[in-house]
């Protein structure tokens, strides 16, 4: 039953991996490798693929992003690297995640080990939240010689990656061996937990050099009219039940109604017509012309068998019955289902971080920094996109800050005994 | 990134690693080595430059490639001959790369029509600091008939030239081989003999890629009329590894050095000619096609090479290959191996179905309603025909067997898959 939920779609073979990579057009000044948030370089890895180093190719993508075999099947390709894509003038763009992905599993494979750990240089860091931003601060951190401890208020490590992105679209052994290779870089994960609760930030910022908070959207939002209904769940509480069961649950509806237009969205709704569920429908407040969820998303969505309505929001709710208006025409339907899930979006819960969160679930304030020196925000709970992509480039960017900042002084301090 | 030590030591030049741009269109100007250096490259051996009296006089367009399918410059066709650029500028150039990048390696190819120009030529490259000088005997489009391939099939005149060279320089002197000869060692020993320390081959083979069959001439076309000329790239890359091996097997030219040419764009290409006993590699066609950045990966997919094989110099490989390269009357002929057909893997194409009918022993069995082949074992010579046509590599070695009446045992032999390709 869960086969269908858990069986990622084929990856390609050293002989398809080469068909695609012989698309690539190898621009001069690759228009793909300025498109990634990450600064992923997809120009230099496909060329190394293309010209039978997967190895060279391995050590492109993991020198810069931790969760090179994550982002290679999560990132919204379409919006970036595949956008920009000079084979659109012929037909249609490289497959670069797709690629991106052969050359993981290939890393994976071959047990490479790329990153290594920095000569110590004393200096410790704390990171709250072990989601992909967090999983980069520390890679970062960790091959600039900074010793690191991560604090997560669940049972595993990885936030979304692991409780939410469902097993088809991201296989929890990718998720696992990505925060192995970190583990054996050298981060010290403390499972269970919750900064604020179990443990005070004033102790981390006392024990160590720089604090980062990476807490993330980690709760569903609830639309009032939603409150304390025994028919509602929430999509990241949803997601989370089915991947920890690895889609093994008991207690799946005849039929179930899903709000919202995001990934999370398609998400659930593909999740249950993997599950068998037999008829679901996604209600979405955007319409197709402004839809958020990415195209790759929707187009699994509809093949799995989702009625997506586009353009309604829900104005009443009886029990299990739920009305529905259009937006912009005078339209209205009512449904009634044995589940209604939430998608509608994501909350911070920064509870006792000392950190401010405005009603756009991210501080009030551009950057990293924060009133504090020694504590930084990165992840989602900073200004800017909130994808894995951008966990990635935001949990670079604050690593490089926090160094600049420790090391700033004692790095200069060398280069000029260096020139003595 | 992974870091090994690529350099190694030909002719007493030390050399970076061992990736060279040939002579060619590639090393025509200061600004192009140099920008190849930058990238990577440990030296170049510049174009061909020539005596004063012969004037360069090119045709447009002079460029044709084979495809196959929808893979561009499986072959490449050329017709420039040597540099245009005049000797001064040309001799400036090489002073003005050397004193600009002392640790890359500079070779001066040359050409010259008779004994005075060759020893001219000689002298004039080493006043201008190359490390090296090669002697281009070998470009299989020259207008004059004194020069190029004509002569580098001549073992007389090879010779007497390199002993010419010789008088002109103190530079180690590498002999340039046309691969347009049947066998390449007598022309190899004249040149020997005449005072060459080393062979860098192959040069371009004669050919005509393609014709325009309604204006019914080869290609490229000029001014309704086309030529034979010389055809480089991927597809004369096993050209190229025949004549090295051939080099390193005749007698008392076991450990010649070797400067290997012909369709090295990989890594693996690389790995190849090091094996076979060529300790520097130079490169022209690809570096047309792609540019100087194809060394990135040669240089970093050889290291990842050299890690799996546990070397820390490629010395270590260098004609590592030689000895298990055989006369084909000395392979071992007394046992077959069938193919192995894996069902799980096979998608029910028939094109080994086809293949072994068509062209081989007519041992596949097809059975048409599950759409899957058998291998019929009476008919199946193991010739293998089909795990190269095979396209998810379902098809492998399987179960050895002595032919009828031969001597041993089945598990001794050494058995491994006709393809390099595993899916």
């Amino acid at each position: 039953m869960t086969k269908k939920y858990e069986t990622e779609a084929p990856g390609y073979t050293m002989t398809t991996v080469m068909e695609e990579a012989a698309r690539c057009l190898l621009c001069h000044d690759a228009p793909c490798s300025k498109a990634c948030p990450a600064d992923t370089d997809p120009a230099r890895f496909i060329r190394s693929v293309r010209f039978n180093n997967v190895k060279g190719a391995a050590e492109t993508i993991r020198e810069n992003n931790a969760l090179g075999a994550i982002c290679a099947r999560v990132c919204p390709t379409e919006k970036y690297c595949e956008l920009a894509c000079s084979r659109t003038g012929i037909d249609c763009p490289i497959d670069i995640g797709g690629i991106q992905r052969y050359v993981t599993d290939f890393e994976q494979a071959a047990k490479m080990d790329i990153l290594k750990q920095g000569k110590s240089n004393g200096k410790h860091i704390a990171i709250v939240g072990s989601g992909p931003a967090g999983l980069q601060v520390a890679t970062t951190m960790l091959t600039k010689g900074y010793a690191v401890d991560i604090y997560e208020k669940n049972e595993k490590a990885g936030g979304y990656l692991t409780y939410g992105i469902p097993e088809y679209r991201l296989p929890n052994d990718i998720v696992e061996y990505e925060i192995k290779r970190i583990i054996n870089l050298g981060a010290n994960i403390h499972y269970n937990t919750t900064v604020g609760d179990d443990i005070m930030m004033d102790d981390l910022k006392a024990n160590n050099d720089a604090v980062v908070v990476a807490v993330g959207a980690s709760e569903s939002k609830v639309l009032p009219m939603f409150a304390d209904n025994e028919n509602v769940e929430t999509a990241v509480g949803f997601l989370a039940r089915v991947k920890e069961a690895k889609g093994n649950i008991t207690d799946l509806p005849e039929n179930a109604v899903v709000i919202g237009g995001g990934d999370v969205a398609m998400d659930v709704a593909t999740t249950l017509r993997r599950l068998d569920v037999k008829n679901v429908t996604d209600m979405a407040y955007e319409e197709f012309d402004e839809f958020k969820a990415s195209k790759k998303e929707l187009k699994g969505t509809r093949e799995a068998g989702v009625t997506i309505v586009d353009g309604y929001v829900p104005t009443a709710v009886n029990g299990n019955e739920v009305t529905f208006k259009h937006r912009h025409i005078d339209s209205e339907m009512t449904i009634k289902s044995n589940k209604i899930i939430l998608a509608v979006g994501q909350r911070v819960n920064a509870a006792n971080l000392n950190i401010t969160i405005d009603k756009h679930e991210e501080v009030p304030y551009a950057g990293y920094g924060t009133a504090d020196p020694k504590v930084f925000v990165t992840g989602d709970i900073a200004q800017g996109d909130k994808t894995v992509v951008w966990a990635v480039r935001k949990g670079k960017e604050v690593a490089e800050q926090i160094d600049k900042m420790i090391m700033g002084s004692t790095k200069e301090a060398d280069l000029v005994g260096g020139n003595e | 990134m992974i870091k090994k030590d690529l350099s190694v030591d030909f002719l007493g030049v030390h050399f970076e690693n061992p990736f060279l741009l040939s002579s060619s269109p590639v090393g025509n100007c200061y600004e192009m080595c140099a920008k190849a250096f930058d990238e990577g490259w440990a030296g170049v051996a510049f174009k061909t430059i020539g005596p004063k009296h012969f004037k360069v006089d090119e045709v447009s367009p002079r460029f044709d490639e084979l495809t196959k399918e929808g893979t561009p410059f499986v072959g490449f066709k050329n017709m420039e001959q040597i540099a245009e650029h005049p000797l001064e500028q040309n001799l400036h150039d090489l002073k003005k790369l050397k004193e600009n990048y002392p640790t890359k390696i500079i070779i001066a190819s040359i050409m010259g029509t008779n004994e005075q120009d060759w020893e001219e030529l000689a002298q004039l490259v080493t006043e201008a600091k190359a490390d090296m000088i090669e002697m281009n005997l070998s470009c299989p489009q020259m207008t004059s008939h004194d020069m190029g391939s004509d002569v580098g099939t001549n073992p007389e005149l090879v010779k007497k030239y390199c002993a010419a060279v010789r008088r002109g320089s103190d530079l180690p002197i590498l002999a340039k081989m046309t691969p347009n000869i049947t066998d390449m060692v007598p022309a190899a020993k004249a040149s020997m003999d005449g005072g060459a320390d080393g062979i860098a081959t192959i040069n371009t083979v004669k050919s005509i890629a393609n014709l325009d069959i309604d204006r019914k001439t080869a290609l490229p076309t000029v001014d309704g009329k086309g030529s034979v000329s010389g055809f480089s790239g991927k597809a004369v890359k096993p050209i190229a590894l025949r004549f090295i091996q051939q080099l390193r097997e005749a007698a008392g030219m076991e450990q010649l050095p070797i400067s290997g040419i012909g369709g090295i764009e990989t890594w693996q290409d690389a790995a190849e000619f090091l094996l076979l006993g060529a300790t520097t590699l130079q490169v022209t066609t690809s570096v047309m096609q792609y540019g100087y950045r194809i060394v990135e990966d040669m240089k970093n997919g050889l290291m990842h090479y050299m890690e799996e094989q546990g070397i820390d110099h490629l010395s270590e490989i260098i004609g590592a290959a030689n000895k298990s390269i055989v006369p084909v009357d000395s392979l071992n002929r007394d046992y077959k191996v069938y193919p192995k057909i894996d069902w799980d893997k096979c998608i029910g194409c028939g094109r080994c179905y086809i293949s072994c009918f068509d062209g081989a022993h007519q041992a596949i069995q097809w059975n048409e309603e599950a759409r899957r082949p058998t291998v019929d074992i009476d008919k199946c010579v193991g010739c293998h025909l089909c795990n190269l046509v095979c396209p998810v590599g379902a098809i492998s070695t399987g179960e050895v067997v002595m032919k009828p009446g031969r001597e041993g045992n089945p598990e001794d032999i050494k058995i491994e898959s006709p393809r390099l390709t595993h899916f």
